[in-house]
């Protein structure tokens, strides 16, 4: 058996929410609930647990997967979080085909919901900020970004114009998702993303995601089991892999490369695809240079060429290659525990995506970025490629 | 961009110190900046840990003056600051290769929007905190070559 002998049979989703009107516990229920609607699995059949660890809310709970397994009445050989940031939900994919394969569990609920903006318990205190970033004003993740972009325009140029450019086209996929967050669903142009106000200079508020509430998750069997149970529109999880802590043992690290050179190259190795093969791309997007970087390290195009590439492609979701067609993060609300673009990639290719539905969905890639090193890129890069049954 | 950086030396800064980090902050207090570096390999390393990056060895680490001069690898003007330097917007970071061969990320002071550039060479600024220790920062270093 191998990663691609497992299936996600069925994925559910809320619409985001600026703030949640229901506590994160109805949210996972309400999940619960859509999944074992639409495959008829009965609740007594779920045996894993699989949770991400990308929570405000669960922040802080040292039992988070525990309590969510009891407060749903699961009893499960398999409960597991994962925690690698933004990477969490392509990871809890891996991890649950793992538990199945190893035999802890037959049927796997991964769960995704968070409302970190109702209840939010993150706490960045026992790390290296409190004596090396805080002290300094250093502005979190935007301030990163905002030295990333800068040693990034240092080395090769940076048309601002472009990265204008992902913004829009992912804010035109936003407004055709009605699932997306509403404050979100108004039409932007590359003027608009030029003049939004500056946060960290250069990195302005057009380039950020807007923290969101919401709900998703997903269900995993083996395809054999799948098979059993009369379920077809299964998608397959042919490649997997990630990278945390990129250079690690190293003092000085080029901010412009990432994780994501290693296990985007060992992800479409296991695939046995080339990056030339993906039919859409569904990067996580936290700053819209991070999908820009991300093209770079998947090789899409060289690196230092990123914005000639952006430039001649057409990223709609009718165009070149179909890029977070939900409207990623940034123009659908950062929520649901790091999984809105890798759920977006599991519709796309079951064909249930109405009006934006991707014409060609042999396959797609899908990534996560996770945690912000001190003075370096992203702590954690994953890459996850997907094919329908 | 003409808009002047503010220096943000008005904000109260009350530091939490990791314990494998004192060495560092006792250095401040004689304002020298004291980094670590690897026994074997020689390489600096910042910010500081309990083991050495390259070895893995808390048996690794030392302790050793460094000039604090070095050149600016990027940087970024905040216009949105956490909490405790709202009101303080515009001001700057900078990450800093030391010519040690490690990158600090600091504020930089006694510096105009229209001088900070990647690659300018900059040299410490020393802020007394009410512990007795200083924060590391940078300034322009005008007599660089």
């Amino acid at each position: 058996m191998s990663l691609r002998d497992h299936a996600i049979v069925a994925y559910a989703e809320t619409k985001v929410m600026e703030k949640s009107d229901r506590d994160v516990f109805v949210l996972i229920g309400e999940m619960l609930e859509s999944l074992l609607d639409s495959t008829g699995i009965e609740k007594h059949e779920i045996d894993g647990l699989v949770v991400a660890g990308m929570t405000g809310t669960g922040a802080g709970n040292i039992f988070w997967p525990q309590t969510i397994a009891d407060v749903l009445g699961l009893q499960v050989g398999f409960c597991e979080q994962v925690n690698i940031g933004g990477c969490s939900a392509a990871g809890c994919v891996v991890r649950a085909a793992a538990a199945i394969e190893y035999g802890l569990c037959e049927i796997a609920f991964l769960s995704f919901s968070d409302t970190h903006v109702l209840e939010d318990r993150t706490d960045h205190s026992h790390t290296y900020r409190r004596e090396w970033t805080d002290p300094y004003g250093l502005m979190g993740p935007p301030g990163a970004f905002g030295l990333l972009s800068r040693a990034y325009e240092a080395k090769y140029g940076l048309d601002y114009r472009m990265l204008g450019k992902l913004a829009v086209t992912q804010r035109n996929h936003a407004i055709m998702n009605e699932h997306a967050c509403e404050k979100l669903r108004v039409p932007i142009t590359i003027d608009d993303y030029l003049n939004s106000r500056m946060i960290a200079d250069p990195i302005r508020l057009l380039d950020c995601v807007m923290r969101a509430d919401g709900g998703s998750g997903l269900l995993m069997m083996s395809r054999k089991k799948a098979k059993e149970k009369g379920l077809t529109k299964n998608i397959i999880p042919i490649g997997y892999a990630e990278l945390t802590n990129y250079l690690g043992g190293e003092n000085l690290v080029d901010v412009t490369k990432s994780g994501h050179q290693i296990c985007g190259e060992k992800a479409l190795k296991q695939a046995g695809l080339d990056i030339k093969d993906m039919k859409s791309f569904h990067p996580y997007d936290d700053f819209i240079i991070a999908i820009m970087l991300q093209m770079e390290a998947f090789g899409f195009c060289k690196a230092g060429q990123g914005i000639p590439y952006v430039r001649e492609m057409n990223f709609a979701y009718n165009g070149d290659l179909p890029l977070n067609t939900g409207g990623g993060q940034i123009s659908a609300g950062q929520a649901a525990g790091s999984s809105e673009n890798l759920i977006e990639a599991v519709r796309q290719l079951r064909r249930e995506a109405g009006d934006r539905q991707i014409k060609d969905t042999t396959n797609a890639l899908v990534t996560g970025i996770g945690w912000i090193n001190y003075a370096r890129n992203w702590g954690s890069s994953a890459a996850l490629v997907l094919v329908p049954e | 961009m003409t808009k002047a950086l503010n220096d943000t030396l008005s904000v109260k800064r009350s530091i939490k110190h990791f314990d494998f980090s004192e060495p560092y902050w006792e250095g401040t207090k004689q304002k020298k900046l004291v980094l670590q570096r690897c026994k074997v390999t020689k390489k600096y390393q910042h910010f500081p840990r309990p083991v050495s990056i390259f070895t893995g060895r808390t048996r690794d680490i030392e302790w050793s003056e460094v000039s604090g001069k070095g050149q600016v690898y990027s940087y970024t003007i905040t216009e949105r600051g956490p909490p405790a330097f709202r009101g303080q917007e515009p001001y700057a970071l900078v990450c800093v290769t030391l010519d040690v061969g490690v990158n600090f990320v600091a504020n930089i002071v006694n510096c105009t929007p229209d001088e900070l550039n990647v690659g300018m060479k900059v040299k410490p600024f020393w802020h007394p905190l009410a512990d007795g220790t200083h924060l590391f920062m940078f300034q322009p270093d005008k007599d660089a070559k």
